[in-house]
């Protein structure tokens, strides 16, 4: 029972993950790939406050994410203030000159590892308890993202996507709509961080690399970028792929590669025969407020 | 407050490690400049050409030339892999900028998880040994890799540059890095000067890779960080200037390398990003991937010749 | 009378192409300048340099008397500036209300914080905002067509859905490239209609246009740009039937 818990905990925090990843890369059209620094980020700073300085575990998450906020903040200003192309390399480097940096601090348990973090929920509740709570957050994260995308900020996203000089040309700041979004996506990955961190109670460095970064692109170039739907399959999918694989008990050298070689592969797979994703995203952006009905007058809309 | 003799030692071994450095820098910018990829995918390139290498040495037991030749066939052959059924493809299906970039990262991940599965992950080398004899050249000891390293950089890069100033392909390579679609009005044939090029910085690398690979240990991520060090070096050097990331490539070597003297070793492998970071806050200048528009601009240049017979 | 927008000694040049040298140009609130020149004249450039779109190597730009130098080009639309563009730049994935929607000075969601705390501010700043796209809609005849995808739709009503995207900035200064090119019949009358009506509002407005007649029947006055150069000012009918700027216009 426990390993089903698990693997939905798992499909739970990637579901938040590759959906806030879309919303970076998808929607906002940024280029990085360094998501899961950010999630890592909100791991361990919210796994070291409730540790060392035993801060109640909700509020240490919720720091963990404004932590992972912050920090992507300070990539893409000076990044994207160059262009958007810049942010790819400074995240980049950022993320694996982070992780490099983390196995030096033995405070934070080095390259081997922090352990003994603190659980949260499960002593009293039941590790259902926490199935339900990332379950939840991660339905709040989707339709969140979808509130975003289908309101004001998401046209603002399309048309920055279409065309830069021209959204500029509008009076439309595309530097602060880019650094807006970069830091709330990488906000919610920190959360997600949080969360993972209090139920696996072990964090490593080199978790976060790049074949994290890889997994999550897989699940949303394989979901569909740009859908609410989209980022949630690939999760569901590619979370449940690699559980077949461990079936078969292969030698752990064998098995990393091999996972890696699945992610890989599917997408370069899609790139090439299905590059819309499992579910295409709709080519002219459609705002909620005027689905269905035409010529809307404002008094409709104010009442 | 360091001795005269150590520094010095300390400067010429840097200097003669930064070849492969420049090697890598040279092939990443080249391909940046004339093919306008940020080819990340290089990384897979220099995995393959040095398990080439590795495989004619340590497993067919063949002599070192032959491995190098090998060593060159592998990069050769995955660049051509590369360009032929990735960026042409993407190319002729007009993907974002985003797209192709992704696209290089995920191949060269691809092709480091394929290594590990068929090699495993533990370091190797392309000789059984690493350590080459040394000579002593007035008080500083010159081991016998470091002077033919040095000799086959020299030598790539006077070869790339003769190559690029006075072969007719080399000036083709130079138009289609200036205005590829002017270059195709004038009759060069985009796609093959695209795949030369590809192919040029495979040869590159793969010459880089089996320098490295005779005096380091490698295994299959290890391209990844080899090659993030030719980003920074390109980034440094300015984009779109071969050159400029050469001398790039050699200061940030010996920099590195000679970084033994101040800070301690481990913490070596974490200068490359703060590098990485120097570049890209302090020399943003110039670097862009090139930007596709396929949409409404088609639409926009017919009727334009409409416009009431003025003009024209 | 002060001008809306005043330029002054503007010089750029792209490697040794001179496209702007020392231009100074005024122009006034209400009235329609029309700026001619042969093809490469530096036209559009001008409008880049105006626009903070390209960085001018010498000169300043100035709208009702405060600088826009140091300003960012959606500041200096912030300030009043609007422009269309020659190869469009409509947004594609957008409807044609939607291109329109982001068009005004400030826009319901410039602001995170509005977005998230005050949901109705927002709602009322997009009703207002759809009131104001319905009625240029409307006067631009573009009302059939306003949920329309901008591939689906002529390329006369793509250039008109320009210069309607442009007007939501209610702006004090409004350029105009090349609105007419590849625009015929009923299309025609409209844009030259909304170009009237908003000169009478009391905006500054520059067109660059190819078509003569349609210079002649708009501007209050022309300049004749070539190489970069101011090189006369006048009424239309006058830089027209100059033999000398005929020449250069045609290149004989
Ligand atoms: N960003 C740039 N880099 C290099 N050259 C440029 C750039 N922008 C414009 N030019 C050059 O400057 C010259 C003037 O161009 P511009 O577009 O301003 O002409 P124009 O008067 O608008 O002509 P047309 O009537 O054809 O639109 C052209 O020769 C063009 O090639
Ligand atoms: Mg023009």
């Amino acid at each position: 029972m426990d390993y089903v818990f698990t693997i939905l905990i798992l499909i739970g925090l990637f579901v938040i993950l590759a959906s806030s990843f879309d919303l970076v890369i998808g929607h906002c059209g940024l280029i990085s790939i360094a998501h899961p620094i950010f999630y890592a980020i909100g791991a361990y700073i919210s796994a070291m406050l409730s540790k060392q300085y035993g801060l109640p575990v909700p509020v240490s998450i919720l720091c963990g994410g404004v932590g992972a906020l912050l920090a992507s903040a300070l990539v893409a200003v000076p990044a994207l203030r160059v262009s958007g192309d810049y942010l790819l390399i400074a995240s980049i480097g950022f993320q694996l000159g982070l992780i490099e940096l983390a196995k030096h601090f033995h405070e934070i348990g080095g390259a081997g590892g922090l352990t003994n973090i603190p659980s949260f929920l499960i002593k009293d509740f039941g590790r259902e308890s926490y199935v339900v709570l990332v379950l939840v957050l991660a339905a709040l994260t989707v339709l969140f993202i979808r509130w975003l995308t289908q309101g004001p900020y998401g046209r603002m996203m399309t048309a920055m996507r279409d065309d830069e000089l021209a959204f500029s040309m509008l009076g439309r700041n595309a530097i602060w709509v880019k650094v807006a979004v970069f830091a709330i996506g990488s906000g919610i990955a920190g959360i997600a961080g949080g969360l993972y961190a209090h139920y696996f109670r072990f964090l490593e460095p080199d978790q976060f690399g790049l074949l994290q970064s890889s997994a999550v692109l897989t699940m949303v170039v394989v979901g569909g970028m740009r859908t609410t739907m989209g980022p949630v399959i690939g999760a569901i999918v590619l979370q449940l792929m690699p559980q077949v694989i461990t079936f078969f008990n292969l030698p752990p050298s064998i098995l990393g590669p091999l996972q890696g070689l699945l992610f890989t592969g599917l997408v370069l797979f899609f790139m090439f025969v299905r590059p819309q994703g499992l579910l295409p995203a709709a080519d002219l952006w459609v705002g909620r407020k005027q689905q269905g009905d035409a010529g809307q007058s404002a008094k409709e809309a104010r009442s | 407050m360091f001795e005269l003799a150590v520094v010095s030692q300390i400067l010429w071994t840097s200097f003669a490690t930064s070849s492969y450095f420049v090697l890598f820098a040279v092939a990443f910018a080249l391909v940046l400049k004339v093919n306008k990829v940020f080819n990340f995918a290089q990384a897979g390139v220099m995995t393959c050409g040095f398990y080439a290498a590795y495989v004619g040495v340590r497993i067919l037991n063949l002599p070192g030339y032959a491995g190098f030749m090998l060593g060159i066939g592998g990069g050769v052959a995955m660049s051509f892999v590369l360009e032929y059924f990735g960026f042409a493809v993407l190319r002729q299906r007009k993907a974002s900028a985003m797209f192709v970039f992704i696209f290089t990262l995920i191949a060269s991940q691809f092709i480091a998880y394929a290594v590990m599965m068929i090699f495993g992950t533990w370091p190797t080398t392309i000789f059984a040994s690493m350590f080459w004899p040394v000579t002593m050249v007035g008080g500083i000891a010159v081991s016998a890799w470091d002077v033919p390293a040095i000799a086959a950089t020299v030598v790539v890069l006077t070869g790339l540059w003769a190559f690029l100033k006075y072969s007719r392909n080399g000036q083709f390579m130079l138009a289609v890095a200036d205005n590829a679609d002017l270059a195709e009005l004038y009759g060069i044939q985009k796609d093959r000067i695209l795949m030369l090029s590809m192919v040029l910085a495979g040869v590159i690398v793969s010459i880089g890779m089996f320098l490295y690979g005779t005096r380091a240990q490698v295994q299959a991520a290890a391209a990844t960080e080899l090659m993030l060090f030719a980003v920074a070096a390109t980034i440094l050097g300015g984009i779109g200037n071969i050159w400029g990331a050469a001398i790039a490539a050699v200061v940030l070597g010996v920099v590195q390398n000679s970084s033994i003297l101040f800070i301690p070793s481990a913490w070596q492998g974490f200068l490359l990003f703060a590098f990485l970071f120097f570049a890209i806050v302090l020399f943003p200048r110039g670097f862009r991937l090139p930007e596709r528009r396929n949409t409404l601009k088609r639409l926009a240049v017919a009727p334009q010749a409409l416009s009431d017979g003025k003009g024209h | 009378m002060s001008a809306t927008l005043e330029i002054r000694g503007m010089c750029k040049s792209f490697g040794g192409i001179v496209v702007a040298d020392s231009i100074d140009l005024d122009l006034m609130a209400g009235r329609v300048l029309g700026l001619i020149g042969p093809n490469g004249a530096g036209k559009t450039s001008l409008f880049n340099l105006v626009c903070g779109v390209v960085k001018p190597d010498a000169g300043s730009v100035s709208l009702d008397g405060r600088s826009l130098e140091a300003l960012p080009t959606y500041e200096r639309a912030r300030m009043g500036l609007a422009r269309t563009w020659q190869n469009l730049r409509l947004f594609p994935s957008l409807s044609v209300m939607d291109n329109l929607m982001l068009g005004p000075r400030a826009y319901s969601a410039d602001s995170l914080m509005d977005v998230f705390f005050r949901p109705s501010q927002i709602r009322a700043h997009e009703a207002e905002a759809r009131d104001r796209a319905l009625d240029i809609l409307e006067r631009t005849g573009l009302s059939p067509i306003a949920h329309s995808r901008v591939q689906d739709i002529s390329f006369g009503q793509q250039k008109l859905v320009g210069v309607a995207r442009a007007l939501m900035n209610e702006a004090r200064c409004l350029l105009l490239d090349e609105p007419m090119a590849g625009v015929e019949g009923q299309t025609y009358a409209l844009i030259q209609k909304a170009v009237r009506d908003i000169a009478a509002s009391g905006v500054a407005i520059c067109v660059v246009e190819h078509n003569v007649a349609f210079i002649r029947d708009l501007c209050d006055e022309g300049v004749f740009m070539f190489a970069g150069k101011v090189l006369a000012r006048g009424s239309v009918e006058q830089l027209i039937n100059d033999p000398h700027l005929t020449e250069l216009y045609f290149g004989t």
